[in-house]
């Protein structure tokens, strides 16, 4: 592609409205809609792995630290030491208990930040849904014929990897509101119900 | 959990951060771990060393976590190696096609700590 073209290519991008009358069609607006929506969502993810590499170095940082403080370690010793001296026999028990409850919500956060690792992967498949929405939007061709949209429902639904993602799939195909499936979507959503991980079968 | 083990897992998963989770909690637990991000670099690593048990992920580039288990299976020293697959998929149907690939167990994500060490105990 020349530079001249690369430029018209961006300007449509950034001003779609702008196209000339014989270019312009609501499929086209649609198709940039849907990749706007693409792109923006691809650049707040790239930010957020980031942000969620930065927090778990953190994390395991000051988990290796509290483990440090374990009995049986040097540092645990000493700090035993020190609470005997000041609060007497129930120093160590009650350092036990700190330490056992610090233990427990660290177990609580590793829960946690796998749900940024299923959000990721959840939006990976929207965004894959709505690259496939801009394609085929785009091709006269094949947008009019109704066999191609039930492939694409199908091959988005095939992309599903949770029982979440299907049950919304499931309700909004066959018609259900989007306030409808909003509820849904929270009354089955995790932080509303506590994750246990405890999906768990040996074969 | 605290346990003395000189065991390796090798942990598989695309994902950096859930391998840091899971690292995190193996770790604690005594077990030594190894890492891959998918199928390919778990069955190179696995060709040159031996593991006490791997714990895969499903979706992964290059090789997916069901077709790393049949592969593992037909490596002689991997045929009765327990391997735990540790997914976001919980659907009965892709259960079903880890089992017969030789899967050992199947834990769906988010994993609880406590738990999934228990169950690697178990298997171990």
């Amino acid at each position: 592609m020349d530079l001249g073209r690369r430029l018209d290519a961006a300007e449509r991008v950034e001003a779609p409205a702008a196209a000339t009358p014989e270019e312009w069609s609501p499929e086209q607006q649609i198709a940039h809609l849907l990749r706007l929506c693409d792109a923006q969502m691809e650049s707040a993810l790239c930010e957020s792995d980031l942000a969620i590499d930065a927090l778990i170095k953190v994390f395991t940082t000051v988990a290796e630290a509290v483990r440090a403080l374990e009995p049986g370690t040097h540092t645990r010793a000493h700090a035993g030491a020190h609470t005997d001296a000041h609060s007497g026999a129930s120093g160590p028990a009650q350092y036990q208990a700190q330490l056992d409850a610090v233990g427990r919500q660290m177990a609580g956060a590793v829960v946690a930040f796998q749900f940024y690792d299923k959000l990721s992967q959840r939006l990976g498949h929207v965004r894959h849904s709505l690259s496939s929405l801009a394609r085929l939007v785009c091709d006269d061709a094949q947008s009019g014929q109704r066999e191609r949209w039930q492939a694409l429902f199908t091959q988005l639904r095939s992309a599903y990897r949770t029982e979440e993602e299907r049950q919304i799939f499931r309700r909004i195909v066959d018609g259900a509101s989007l306030d409808a499936a909003r509820e849904h979507m929270q009354s089955a959503t995790p932080a509303r119900r506590p994750a246990t991980g405890d999906d768990i079968e040996l074969f | 959990m605290a346990v003395v083990s000189n065991q390796t897992i090798l942990a598989v998963d695309d994902s950096a951060s859930m391998r840091q989770m899971v690292c995190y909690t193996l770790q604690g637990a005594g077990y030594t771990v190894v890492q891959a991000a998918d199928g390919v670099e778990a069955l190179d690593f696995a060709r040159d060393r031996e593991v006490d048990l791997v714990l895969t992920d499903v979706n992964m580039p290059r090789m997916d976590g069901i077709t790393l288990v049949r592969e593992l299976r037909a490596i002689h020293s991997y045929r009765y190696t327990p391997v735990l697959v540790l997914t976001t998929e919980s659907g009965q149907e892709v259960r079903q096609r880890g089992k017969h690939a030789g899967a050992t167990g199947w834990i769906v994500k988010p994993f609880n700590p406590e738990l999934l060490l228990k169950t690697i105990a178990r298997v171990l």
